[in-house]
């Protein structure tokens, strides 16, 4: 009876979920293939690749339900590594230089929030310009070269291990992952954002505060960004203005190819997991089966213009069918 | 009431026009009296020649944003047709290249708007995730085609080059790129306002479902948005190539920011359905002069960049702050 139940929702999440298939059958062809994929060394590696990216996607997830949009995300992310690593390098506490990278990305997502939704701006537009701003501070910075941290416990805070097996990076990906999917669940701020997002007007006159709630949206997706940059220099041990490049963008694309809509209204913290892992597998198959990083290139482009385009499509069929 | 044309309103539309020349004109003044050299020929012709590119690409930038989508794959689009018809020059001669060079770009910017017309992706969100993906895909063909190395012009060998006169030739005061940009300007202010389809375009970047209903055809329209942002893009490919001599594969790269910064900051807004190629010629002046004069100062590069964004998000924000 329970496996009945379990394989009915498996099928169900199948063509529901075409992100889910979708990785289903790399694994299956990964499966196939002669590489070291399935080695317990690279699976940690992938999901280790893809928590940073998922601890934004979160964060962001919240944003498109509230029907906005975050592009500042990838700027966020680079500048708070190296706000933290910077104040770290001049003898501030661990703590200290982490609390004030996150307070950064509260402070930006709070500038964005008011530019969007106090002022009315086109959110997409604006959260670009705030990435080209503050890549151009992270870049002023640094002089555009990578800083190595000296901090000597910071690197062990993403790359150390809890139980000697699970990245502490993936336990952080975790609880923000509960945190998100906690607040859009249970909470009435998290249904208000449903709301909103599936149309504005209804929801302000429904009597729900439209504006500080979209605005803390924004806020929270800043706080995010900021952890996952934080997250991601101690990966790495260092800072740099140049990672965050296409990060928005890819993030972005990963949440829509998860279910989440644009349109606002659709979506939650698993799906955009799910969104994500897609790319991060696709990724690191890719890595695997030793394919040109100019065609890997390709193939990430056209995977983003095709997901981007069935979602515009099935809308398109909505919209007609009523 | 609101039709009516107030003294307010009148003063309101000179502003918003006066900010830009305000910009341009202090801009050059505090310049002038700071470094002396801003004034010389030399670096006057220099600002002609950056400004060919960029104002090919802000012009067909402008067509897009007026029918209310967005373009962010000019980038790709320029590192794609640079490569591409400078490795032409050789097999097949110049107009050979420079005519495939100018057929891709066009192509390139069609395929967008097929991608768009086909998925139904009307808002420009979509059209910016869409575009984005197929920058991703130009500038992916670019790095493949020229195998990630930069591809010198071989335009030494002949006598007459169409290439060598676009890149460094003058006519009187007047260098030939910015000879071609007045050509173009004067075409596509003709296209905007005298004919059919530049009025459809402002129809659609007004109200798409409006427009349809009027029997405006929209879908052509947005056609046409893209294939003219294409085949500007190719142009600004080749005069920006002509004046390097060189086609690196990510050649392209920042100039759809540039583009639209050129653009918003003319006063063109990105809700769509208003703008005009005029306002984005003075736009690109006030960005090509401040990054002239920022060079001439001695700001580094990247206080340039953080200048950009944040001077994208004040226009946008002085651009809403009017409609409200």
């Amino acid at each position: 009876m329970n496996n009945f139940s379990i394989g009915k929702k498996l099928i169900n999440i199948a063509t529901k979920q075409k992100a889910f298939l979708a990785i289903v059958v790399m694994l299956v062809i990964m499966l196939f293939s002669k590489t070291n994929f399935y080695t317990a060394y690279n699976l940690f590696d992938l999901m280790k690749s893809v928590s940073v990216l998922m601890i934004l996607a979160f964060g962001v997830t919240l944003v498109l339900v509230a029907g906005g949009c975050d592009l500042s995300i990838g700027g966020i992310m680079v500048l708070s590594g190296i706000v933290a690593i910077k104040l770290m390098n001049a003898d501030v506490p661990m703590l200290i230089s982490i609390l004030a990278a996150l307070l950064m990305g509260a402070v930006v997502g709070a500038i964005n929030g008011y530019l969007v939704v106090y002022q009315r701006t086109e959110p997409f537009i604006i959260t670009l310009g705030m990435g080209m701003l503050l890549t151009g501070i992270a870049q002023q910075l640094t002089d555009a070269h990578p800083v190595p941290c000296k901090h000597p416990t910071f690197v062990t805070l993403a790359n150390g291990k809890l139980f000697d097996t699970i990245p502490n990076l993936v336990i952080v990906m975790l609880v923000v992952f509960f945190i998100i999917h906690y607040i859009l669940r249970y909470t009435s701020f998290g249904r208000n954002c449903y709301a909103i997002g599936g149309d504005y007007e209804v929801a302000k006159y429904s009597g729900i505060n439209v504006l500080p709630i979209k605005a803390a949206t924004f806020v929270v997706c800043g706080i995010t960004a900021a952890l996952g940059g934080v997250m991601l220099s101690s990966m790495l041990n260092s800072g740099s203005s140049t990672y965050g490049d296409t990060t928005a963008l890819v993030v972005n694309c990963g949440v829509v190819v998860g279910g989440t809509s644009f349109a606002g209204g659709i979506g939650s913290a698993p799906q955009s997991a799910i969104g994500l892992l897609v790319f991060g597998v696709l990724q690191n198959s890719m890595n695997m089966l030793g394919i040109d990083a100019y065609v890997q290139q390709i193939l990430q482009g056209i995977v983003i213009v095709a997901i981007i385009c069935l979602d515009c499509y099935g809308r398109k069929r909505k919209r007609e069918a009523v | 009431m609101r039709e009516q044309i107030s003294f307010k309103s009148v003063i309101q539309t000179v502003f918003r026009d006066y900010l830009v020349l305000v910009a341009i004109a202090l801009l050059v003044i505090i310049t002038a009296i700071v470094e002396p050299k801003f004034l010389t020929t030399g670096n006057m012709t220099n600002i002609m020649r950056q400004f060919g590119p960029l104002i090919m690409v802000a012009l067909g930038m402008t067509f897009v944003i007026i029918g209310g989508f967005i373009d962010l794959s000019v980038s790709g689009m320029l590192s794609l047709v640079a490569v591409v018809t400078i490795s032409l020059i050789e097999p097949l001669g110049q107009v050979g290249a420079l005519i495939v060079g100018l057929c891709l770009g066009a192509f390139c910017g069609y395929l967008n708007s097929v991608l768009i017309l086909v998925s139904g992706a009307m808002k420009q969100a979509e059209a910016l995730f869409i575009t984005f993906g197929m920058s991703t895909v130009y500038g992916a063909l670019a790095l493949i085609l020229s195998g990630g190395r930069t591809k010198q012009m071989s335009w030494i060998k002949a006598d007459t080059s169409i290439f060598k006169a676009i890149g460094t030739g003058t006519v009187g005061f007047l260098s030939v790129s910015f000879i071609m940009f007045l050509v173009c300007l004067l075409l596509l202010y003709i296209f905007q306002n005298k004919t059919y389809m530049g009025r459809a375009i402002y129809l659609t970047g007004g109200n798409k479902t409006a427009a349809e209903l009027a029997g405006i055809p929209i879908k052509r329209s947005i056609a046409f948005i893209y294939t003219i942002s294409g085949l500007m893009t190719a142009l600004g490919a080749i005069v920006l190539f002509s004046r390097v001599t060189t086609a690196s594969p990510v050649i392209g790269k920042g100039y759809e920011t540039n583009a639209i910064l050129s653009v918003v900051v003319g006063g063109t807004t990105l809700v769509g359905g208003n703008g005009s190629v005029l306002r984005t010629v003075l736009g690109t002046t006030l960005v090509i002069l401040l990054s002239n004069c920022m060079n001439l100062l001695g700001v580094s590069v990247y206080m340039q960049y953080m200048m950009r964004g944040a001077i994208l998000i004040l226009a946008i924000w002085l651009d809403n702050r009017k409609q409200l």
